[in-house]
């Protein structure tokens, strides 16, 4: 593949050139507090089904965000198009919604300029990976499924982006942000199997590794018997865990809270979790996608958010937070879900730990039933299987949950260390395997 | 950017494609608006524009796809891209183990306008803000009532298509919506109640039409009923479901095992595959005799009826489920020949300039039948009447679905009573549509669209609408949420 001959990309907005853009707008601003964005994304994904290339995409797309405010009045206007007359134009736009647009009794201004935590988000590897890398990487997962004789399909991708903030107050925060990603699904007849991987870094997807589990998976997933739904023992590896605890994390923010509109409704300091349980935010551990900043400039910072089992924080928002004058607003965007006590290396040895249960790889279409108690439905996916005596027995048919993470992570029989999680509904975690008793599968399908 | 300026690029991107021996390739350059309008519990939170402006170059070179875009709309970038596409599709036919082939579509030039009386873009801000404080401070007004939300929202997409076939084709549509929400709390719970008009590709008239504040007081006292509801007995009820209930059940459950890109595995890896295979048409019983389920791209109004596809495809309309057969899939041009099918049903489509298209659903809807909604009810001793949409989700072949709903009414003895709350149903999809015995007549049909379909990867949003009278279906497992 000779990409080598085109001619490259034009250079991403850095720093430099999104200060000398962001000044284009704030030094002509009239409002009383203007805020610039900046999301400069180039990414491509290399997609494979039934072990051929069906889609092979690549795409640069710069956005740049403008809002303003007069007395409390706030527009926003955003633009693809970076020439200085688009920009000048974007702001024009914002400021014309700003001036009819009824005054926000929620409005704060910018926060004041901060100190950003410094981390490695962008990874050289991935930025220079192009569409050779990927399809390289597509065509040894197609591989080693052929040599099984399975089809392969799935995705490779590789994004770079630079993401920026600044204010008229002089906050200013620009940083570049790298992401890989790999998932596979092997179809071995009805079967399947699956694995995913998402890391700064294009050179920890694992390829191989992650294939031949996929692989193993469809395989073991052939001999297929059908259960009644009714409730078990569980043991869910680290992606069905992300899905549960994804939406938990979903919910959490502090404006439902304080309206009495929360599944966390005055649990706030309570044992909520199995007393084993902590989570927290670590922006700066090498294999989450924490990031220096969020959207509205705030800086990432390690928090605890259930310090065994006890609910510590809430997402706020800003004018949440001062209301409750919360001084400083915990951030969550690269969450670590871990336990205290003995835990297993790898969930090879939970299944050995049980005399029956049901080992879940993944789940799939969760949504909420119930948002007073958090109740969740969604399928099993792509690898379920009878564990009897200590080993997988048999595949089967998926079942349907309906069920809550509230109740049923109130008490954890068992668990390893965090793992890398990461699903086609979820951003990424560091979650352990756990075994959970009393699981509620409502109902079975066809597969 | 002229008119001029966007064929200036588009034949310097398809010169390229050209040359370079692919056999097929074509451009999309888009400049799209959109703005939302959104509110909470009574004030504005916010109100955004965006611009969104791009291009998108395809090529199929020796049997292998390329796509690359940019957002930067420039003679010097448009050049660049497509070398990038071609190189791109290379790489993918050095891989290829079996050609795409595209299916035959006559040449078609052509320009497609959206039909609007008012134009939501010139509709003043303070206007529409001022609509959605006044619903939401109405609502609010209301005892027990703690929470609300309301929202307008409004695209318009310029796009011009052209392929190396000849065909060249320019759209300017629109699109528009409008919704609020009151949500209540009684004893430690809390239950919403929504009003939704349809996404359709109409003008400002659409959300004046709807007349939010008169439709307020009913929400508003629904949302108390509702958290007051007893909670449904779980147990077998038959469902009388309204038409904005039945755009989802269709939608997920019929719309999406029909996309012929899912029944050949393509979206094994995310969306999943179908129940409904090839082998299965002409002969598959999906659904009782009652059931008439018609894919319609041609409607007026509707989200799908753009004219044609991104693959420069003409609009169809056509039959999925005939008389509960299941007959016909959503097809492209690349997909139809491996079922034989000589031409695209044209529901190949891009969310984006930036993505790359591919098969959604159409218009899909349930054909009107011969009962009126009294005598759907009449001869129902215990069921379940559902309006609206609430939890829902199927597994990856469509098979096994659970729904909730918005609003949920006990019918005793061919009565609607009382509300209910925390009602879920749950089955099997062809044993739920065997199990329909009756369709109320084209007075009930109402149309509700989807702006938020999920599909591919990266993912894309795709969008369609949904058209359906009442229809009741027999012994549902029911559940309480």
């Amino acid at each position: 593949m000779s990409i080598t001959t085109v001619k490259p990309w034009p250079k991403m907005t850095g720093r430099d050139e999104f200060r000398f853009l962001a000044d284009l707008v704030l030094k002509r601003s009239s409002a009383d507090q203007t805020v610039v964005n900046l999301y400069d994304q180039h990414s491509g994904t290399t997609r494979f089904a039934s072990s051929r290339i069906i889609q092979n995409v690549d795409t640069r797309r710069g956005t740049l965000t403008v809002t303003v405010a007069f007395d409390g009045h706030r527009g926003s206007a955003s633009t693809t198009d970076f020439s200085a007359g688009s920009v000048q134009d974007t702001l024009a736009r914002a400021e014309r919604i700003a001036r009819v647009s009824p005054e926000d009794p929620e409005y704060l201004p910018p926060p004041d300029p901060q100190i950003f935590p410094t981390l490695q988000t962008s990874r050289p590897e991935t930025a220079a990976a192009g569409p050779p890398r990927r399809l390289e990487y597509a065509n040894e997962a197609i591989g080693q499924c052929r040599i099984e004789n399975l089809e392969a399909a799935g995705i490779v991708s590789s994004s770079v982006a630079s993401v920026g903030i600044a204010a008229s107050n002089g906050l200013f925060a620009q940083e570049e942000r790298t992401e890989a990603r790999f998932s596979l699904t092997v179809q071995a007849e009805d079967a399947t199997g699956w694995s995913a991987a998402a890391h700064r870094s294009i050179d920890h997807l694992r390829i191989q590794d992650r294939t031949l589990t996929a692989i193993n998976k469809a395989k073991r997933s052939r001999d297929v018997q059908e259960l009644p739904p009714g409730r078990y023992r569980v043991i869910l590896e680290p992606a069905a865990v992300a899905g549960l605890w994804s939406w938990m994390l979903w919910t959490l923010d502090a404006k439902s809270y304080e309206k009495g509109t929360s599944p966390f409704a005055d649990q706030l300091g309570r044992q909520i979790l199995d007393e084993r349980l902590t989570l927290q935010n670590l922006p700066g551990h090498p294999d989450l996608l924490g990031t220096g900043f969020t959207h509205e400039g705030l800086p990432s910072e390690d928090a605890v958010w259930i310090e065994k089992g006890v609910l510590k924080q809430l997402a706020y928002d800003r004018f949440t937070a001062k209301q409750q004058r919360i001084k400083r607003i915990a951030t969550l965007e690269a969450p670590c879900l871990s336990a205290s006590g003995p835990t297993a290396l790898k969930t090879q040895e939970l299944i050995k730990q049980c005399e029956r249960a049901i080992l879940v790889t993944n789940f799939w279409y969760i949504r909420t039933v119930n948002p007073t108690d958090l109740t969740l439905t969604g399928m099993t996916r792509d690898g379920t299987f009878l564990v009897e005596d200590g080993q997988i027995t048999s595949a089967v048919r998926n079942f349907r949950f309906h069920e809550s993470p509230l109740r049923v992570f109130r008490h954890v029989d068992a668990c390893t260390e965090p793992a890398e999680a990461v699903t086609s509904e979820t951003g990424k975690m560091l979650v352990p395997a756990v075994i959970l008793r009393d699981f509620h599968f409502s109902s079975v399908t066809r597969f | 950017m002229t008119l001029s300026d966007r064929d200036e690029m588009a034949e310097l991107a398809l010169k390229r494609v050209r040359e370079s021996g692919a056999e097929y390739g074509d451009i999309r350059l888009m400049q799209s608006m959109s703005q939302t309008i959104s509110g909470e519990d009574r004030r504005i939170a916010s109100v955004r524009d965006v611009a969104d402006s791009g291009f998108g170059v395809r090529v199929l070179y020796h049997g292998g796809w390329g796509f690359a875009a940019s957002s930067i709309l420039s003679l010097e970038e448009v050049p660049r891209v497509a070398d990038l596409a071609i190189e791109i599709a290379k790489g993918s036919a050095s891989l290829a183990s079996e050609r795409a082939r595209l299916v035959d579509e006559p040449i078609h030039r052509d320009r497609v306008v959206t039909a609007n009386r008012i134009d939501p873009f010139t509709v003043p801000l303070d206007q529409k803000t001022m609509l959605l404080q006044d619903v939401m401070e109405y609502v609010q007004r209301q005892p027990e009532v703690v929470r609300s939300h309301a929202s307008l929202w409004a695209r318009g997409d310029k796009k011009l298509f052209v392929s190396t076939e000849g065909t060249r084709l320019e759209f300017d549509l629109l699109a528009v919506q409008g919704e609020f929400t009151a949500t209540a709390r009684h004893d430690g719970r809390f239950a919403s109640r929504t009003f939704t008009t349809p996404h359709l590709r109409t003008g400002y008239e659409l959300i004046e039409s709807a007349n939010f504040m008169a439709e307020a007081p009913r929400i508003a006292s629904q949302a108390v009923e509702k958290v007051k509801a007893p909670a449904v007995r779980p147990g077998t009820y038959d469902l009388v479901l309204d038409p904005e209930h039945l755009s989802l059940t269709m939608h997920e459950s019929c719309g999406h095992p029909s996309e012929l890109d899912r029944a050949l595995g393509y979206e094994a890896n995310y969306a999943g595959t179908s129940f409904l295979t090839p082998e299965k048409r002409g002969s598959f019983q999906y659904g009782s005799s009652q059931v008439n389920l018609v894919a319609d791209n041609t409607e007026p109004d509707t989200l799908a009826a753009t004219g044609y596809d991104d693959d420069g495809v003409a609009c169809q309309k056509w039959d999925i489920v005939r008389e509960g057969v299941f007959v016909g899939y959503c097809t492209n041009r690349e997909v139809a020949s491996k079922i034989g099918e000589a031409r695209s049903k044209g529901s190949n489509r891009a969310d984006s300039w930036g993505s790359v298209p591919i098969v959604r659903i159409a218009n899909i809807g349930l054909e009107p039948g011969q009962a009126s909604l009294q005598d759907l009810l009449a001869d129902v001793k215990r069921g379940i009447y559902i309006e609206g949409h609430g939890s829902y989700s199927i597994d990856q072949r469509r098979y096994n679905f659970q729904f909730g709903g918005d609003a949920f009414w006990l019918i005793e003895n061919g009565k609607r009573t009382h509300m209910l709350r925390d009602v879920i149903y749950h089955g099997i999809t062809p044993e739920f549509w065997n199990s329909c015995d009756g369709v109320a007549d084209r007075r009930y049909r109402r149309r509700y669209g989807f702006i938020t379909c999920g599909k591919g990867q990266p993912g894309q949003s795709g969008w369609m609408t949904h058209a359906a009278s009442h229809a009741r279906f027999r012994r549902a497992a029911v559940i309480k949420g």
